[in-house]
């Protein structure tokens, strides 16, 4: 292999004359020797953390595999069987389109708050420098974490929440049990997703407020132009490719949500809350279905697939524009 | 008395002790007549149900342990229940397990089908509580040593019984009665704690009410649910909460909820073992007066069967220090560490003897555990499926469907019936 760069020397002295076909072939091929060596590394790193275990993933899901089948190395080929029971199991399919309806909410709701939290941050006040600091703080709380302390707070007796609420004179939550009921426990997991993933999106999209030029909206001042109308005409189309990265990004944390989801909506009766990870997490891990449980993870690897690779388009138009 | 009782569980142990050193004489000589040969390290993964006392009694038995073996390594970690049967599969799948690890009764079969443990000497029958070496058993061999057993009983607030104005129930008709009275006459508590995330509090219900879980043909099982009896006991068990009689949230509780709700007052009667009456007096000595204990309720039938769970200790097939983790496992066992655990948490040892020695039937408030366990209890189908059963939680989901009045009890029992069936089936 050392010598192949000594060869690409000596093939590049030869070209005086006219290189024939076969020579121009292992010309280019060598040119390719000295990046794929150095590439190599990293290339073995990325297929087996990511290559082996997508294809092994696929593969299981066409498998009927149990947790024995995993230890010798014996499974059934069933084919497309898997993928049948994640459409027409009443309790899978739930869960797919919690995942997309839950995760849709969650976007929304993070995107919102923390362009909200960006254009505060934004205007010059005092202690501004505490504030941004103190808004990385949910992000910095592990997920698993913040979901145990949500879920005190949400406590139906000792709660937090029931009690601000009941003394806010909303007597209804007196005891008002929130993962009792599948839309209330909604509730409670949004608040805690976008609490913790709010802070990352508000600080990026902080710093690219602050790449908006001042003399343009400066000028759109003079023009005439108010606060709101500045915000959609100029700051926010100077944004849009920033938005769409954020919303990828937010896309794909939260359809694959598990932590949350895991810690909060076990108690939802019939596990009707799951989102489409806990469910194959559990299909797998807890019933021992490796095959079905690998189904729902292709399942969910192709829908988060399909909204970047329209994402990735999309931004490739408003660069082009 | 003291004494006796230690007397007769060292026999008891030593007995059993001597029966597996016939087998695996290798581990035992190890442990006893070489012991400085022991070094290297172990994991230890032990289930925690929320007392306050299994670690540090646990914890002692690594340092203690440590100490009479210099150059030995025990790293115990602590598994809460709930999550437990997870991480066994997920470690299993991975090839990362624990050397030694406490075993729900229920999963022994489960995992050793999966070839995961190592198999143990058969003991001599009328050693242990039989029905934790059925729990063991799978195609004729032994997979594991009984550590302790349980069963729950019903645990109750005599002060508030007295206030509502009734006896201690003993039959379902008395226990709807009395949780009636309570709820009309004591304010601010919940009769009972009935959860939805608690397969051991409404399962035996159905053995209560004459019922059976699963019938054995042979080498398979199916379900024996799909009875008037199963719905009986799923609509006694989900009409405390749809009348009332259960706090609204106890639908998403597990069983240390229960308990939690008991320690703070919220609840008056709940069915718990004698670990839990253990960890609510710890927890909360002001209790310890106004706490009675009464064998579960009785059904139609009569009977008022409860669980008998337990856990065996088990040693890995993936262990790579099989004579160190077996030395420990019998350390667990000696007769006096045995002994400082079972009493210490509040669970009976795995022993006819040792429960005859733990001083359980002579105190009231402890008898009905013991008298539970042994004369008043069954254990659930010991199939190889039952723990991915148990591990998804099958039963919850439609018991809960049930009380939040999505379907009757019939719908619930089919269903039930149909989900043990494909699990059975494979």
């Amino acid at each position: 292999m050392s010598t192949q760069p000594g060869q690409a020397v000596a093939a590049g002295r030869v070209r005086a004359p006219r290189p024939s076909a076969a020579e121009r072939l292992s010309h280019a091929a060598s040119k390719l020797t000295l990046p794929v060596i150095l590439l190599l590394p990293a290339m073995t790193i990325i297929v087996g953390l990511v290559g082996y275990p997508l294809v092994k993933t696929i593969w299981l899901s066409f498998t009927d595999t149990r947790l024995g089948d995993l230890i010798n190395g014996t499974s059934t080929w069933v084919g497309l069987e898997n993928y049948k029971e994640v459409f027409t199991d009443e309790q899978l399919r739930t869960s797919l389109v919690n995942t997309v309806v839950f995760g849709t909410a969650c976007v929304v709701g993070t995107m919102a708050l923390g362009m909200a939290v960006a254009l505060l941050l934004n205007q010059r006040l005092r202690f501004n420098w505490f504030f941004s600091l103190a808004v990385l703080l949910p992000w910095a709380v592990p997920a698993l974490a913040a979901s145990s302390i949500f879920k005190w707070l949400f406590d139906d007796r000792y709660g937090f929440v029931n009690w601000a609420l009941v003394g806010l004179g909303f007597h209804h939550f007196q005891d008002y049990a929130w993962f009792a009921d599948r839309n209330s426990a909604y509730v409670a997991m949004f608040v805690v997703v976008v609490w913790q993933s709010f802070p990352f999106i508000a600080l990026s999209l902080l710093a690219g407020l602050q790449t908006v030029p001042r003399d343009t909206l400066d000028a759109a001042a003079v023009d005439g132009a108010n606060a709101v109308q500045r915000f959609w005409l100029i700051t926010l189309p100077l944004l849009r490719p920033i938005l769409a990265v954020l919303v990828i990004f937010s896309t794909i944390w939260d359809f694959k949500i598990f932590d949350q989801v895991y810690v909060l909506a076990q108690g939802v009766p019939d596990r009707a809350a799951d989102t489409a990870a806990v469910t194959g997490y559990r299909e797998a891990f807890a019933l021992g279905h490796f095959g079905t449980g690998a189904a729902i993870a292709v399942v969910l690897f192709c829908v988060l697939l399909a909204f970047s690779i329209a994402y990735v388009r999309l931004i490739g138009k408003e660069g082009r524009t | 008395m003291l004494l006796a009782a230690l007397a007769a569980v060292s026999v008891a142990l030593a007995a059993c002790g001597g029966s597996d050193s016939d087998s695996s004489s290798k581990s035992d000589k190890a442990s006893t007549s070489t012991p400085a040969k022991l070094s290297g390290s172990v994991d230890v993964w032990i289930m925690d149900p929320g007392s306050p006392k299994i670690q540090s009694v646990v914890k002692g038995y690594g340092t203690s342990f440590e100490a009479q073996h210099p150059g030995t390594k025990v790293s115990i970690e602590f598994v809460p229940w709930a999550q437990a049967h997870d991480k066994f599969t997920t470690s299993i799948a991975g090839g990362k397990t624990p050397d030694i690890a406490e075993m729900g009764t229920t999963w022994t079969p489960e995992f050793a089908d999966e070839g995961a443990f190592e198999q143990v000497a058969k003991p001599p029958s009328g050693k242990y509580v039989s029905s934790l070496i059925d729990a063991a058993t799978l195609d004729g061999k032994v997979w594991g040593k009984p550590w302790y057993a349980g069963s729950r009983a019903l645990i109750y607030r005599k002060d508030v019984l007295e206030k509502a104005g009734v006896q201690p129930p003993k039959t379902w008709d008395e226990l709807l009665a009395a949780s009636k009275a309570i709820k009309a006459k004591v304010p601010g508590i919940y009769p009972t704690g009935y959860t939805g995330l608690t397969e051991h509090m409404y399962l035996p219900t159905i053995w209560q009410a004459g019922g059976q879980i699963a019938k054995q043909d042979g080498d398979s099982w199916t379900s024996a649910l799909n009875t008037p009896q199963a719905a009986t006991a799923i609509q006694f068990y989900t009409d405390f909460y749809k009348e009332g009689l259960t706090p609204k949230a106890a639908i998403g509780w597990e069983e240390p909820d229960a308990q939690t709700a008991f320690i703070n007052g919220d609840i008056a009667m709940l069915i718990g073992g004698g670990w839990t009456y253990n960890s609510i007096i710890q927890t909360k000595p002001g209790l310890k007066s106004k706490i009675g204990t009464e064998l579960e309720p009785a059904g139609p039938s009569g009977k008022d069967t409860a669980f008998a769970g337990g856990s065996h200790l088990v040693v890995f097939n993936g262990s790579k220090d099989k004579d160190l983790a077996n030395a420990f496992v019998d350390y667990m066992l000696e007769a006096t560490n045995l002994n400082k655990f079972t009493s210490a948490v509040g669970f009976l040892p795995g022993t006819v003897e040792g429960i005859k020695a733990s001083g359980y039937l002579d105190d009231p408030v402890r008898k009905p555990f013991a008298e539970q366990l042994l004369d008043h209890s069954a254990v659930y189908p010991p199939s190889p499926r039952w723990g991915a059963l148990e591990g998804a939680n099958i039963f919850d989901g439609e018991i809960q469907k049930v009380m939040r009045g999505k379907q009757t009890p019939q719908q619930a029992a089919q269903n039930l019936a149909k989900k043990m069936d494909e699990e059975f089936a494979g």
